[in-house]
């Protein structure tokens, strides 16, 4: 399957537009980059402190519904960001990325750490307060913010560590 | 490094990345798992710091008082910080005098040095007084510069710090 969308990419006007683009702006590609860590701090501090908070380790004074309401949609926008300045490096090169494993590894993170983050949202959203109305329900969030935190890490260190392993994959141009 | 640098000590520098703990980090996978962790805390450090300064601003958490947020954060601020300063600086030793001459690293401490006055100042002078702002939906004038500043300055830090390994 990869294999059809990194061919797919190969040779497209995409590809040529993102190889054009990091060749010929101006420090386009740290700027990206530096984007792209900016939006993990921001998922760092929303969705991240939102777990800490279920599992008593960070902002105890702080309401945890009202925690949910106020920092997760700075989620969804800082995913936003992070899926465009990803792209533009993924369209440019696909076959370094797409025969990666460490890029799988590190979407087979980000996909259920963003499905945990939307349940927890989308349930506090319809009914505030619904994650301590009972301790089964508190509970379940306790799990899926525990399992949430080492989903996170793991996206972050396969993000960095795909540039580190692609020599191994030199599949690419 | 040549003889003639303008950067002090570079006997010293040179030293720092002849060390045996040095040439480990460069060649094996400790700099690539160093340099993650790096991203790791770097991220909590200025996600932390975002919070309280958009706080400060009377941008947002206006529920929350303002001297609790900043208490509250500040140990996730400070753990997270000395990841970051243990994980940069294994990274640092590898090459140390050609990242003493890079322009962005120089940038780089120079925006973390101003950072740490600028939070200090605020911590000792500017919160000392928090009982009459402590709630307001608008902090005076001197928080709200404070949290501008650091703002400004930690997404510089994160843009120098990126720039650094493109000029290396």
């Amino acid at each position: 399957m990869q294999e059809n969308v990194a061919a797919w990419l190969s040779g497209s006007p995409a590809q040529e537009t993102a190889v054009y683009l990091l060749g010929n702006v101006p420090g386009l590609p740290p700027i990206a980059q530096s984007l792209h860590i900016l939006g993990i701090a921001v998922v760092m501090s929303s969705t991240v402190m939102v777990h800490l908070r279920f599992l008593g380790l960070a902002a105890p004074s702080q309401n945890v519904s009202e925690m949910i309401g106020r920092l997760m949609p700075w989620t969804w926008w800082a995913l936003l960001t992070n899926a465009i300045t990803g792209l533009l490096f993924v369209v440019a090169r696909p076959n370094r990325y797409f025969f990666n494993p460490v890029f799988g590894w590190k979407f087979m993170c980000l996909v259920p750490a963003v499905t945990i983050a939307l349940i927890i949202y989308r349930m506090s959203k319809r009914e505030p307060g619904y994650w301590e109305q009972t301790a089964a329900r508190l509970l379940s969030a306790r799990v899926m913010a525990a399992v949430s935190l080492v989903l996170w890490v793991g996206v972050v260190l396969g993000g960095r560590w795909i540039a580190y392993t692609d020599y191994l994959y030199f599949l690419y141009e | 490094m040549n003889e003639e640098t303008s950067v002090p000590f570079p006997e010293f520098w040179n030293w720092v990345q002849a060390l045996p703990l040095s040439e480990y980090i460069g060649f094996t996978w400790w700099f690539p798992f160093l340099e993650s962790l790096h991203v790791l805390g770097v991220g909590l450090v200025v996600g932390s710091i975002l919070m309280v300064d958009l706080r400060l601003l009377g941008k947002t958490a206006l529920s929350v008082p303002a001297s609790r947020m900043t208490r509250e954060m500040i140990r996730w601020t400070w753990g997270a910080f000395v990841l970051a300063i243990i994980t940069g600086t294994g990274m640092f030793m590898t090459r140390a005098a050609a990242y003493i001459e890079n322009p962005a690293f120089q940038i780089k401490l120079a925006l973390l040095l101003l950072a740490g006055v600028n939070m200090a100042w605020f911590q000792f002078r500017t919160l000392r007084g928090v009982e009459e702002w402590d709630t307001a939906p608008a902090p005076p004038l001197a928080a709200q510069v404070a949290g501008a500043a650091s703002l400004l300055l930690w997404i510089g830090v994160i843009f120098a710090g990126r720039w650094v390994g493109h000029i290396i």
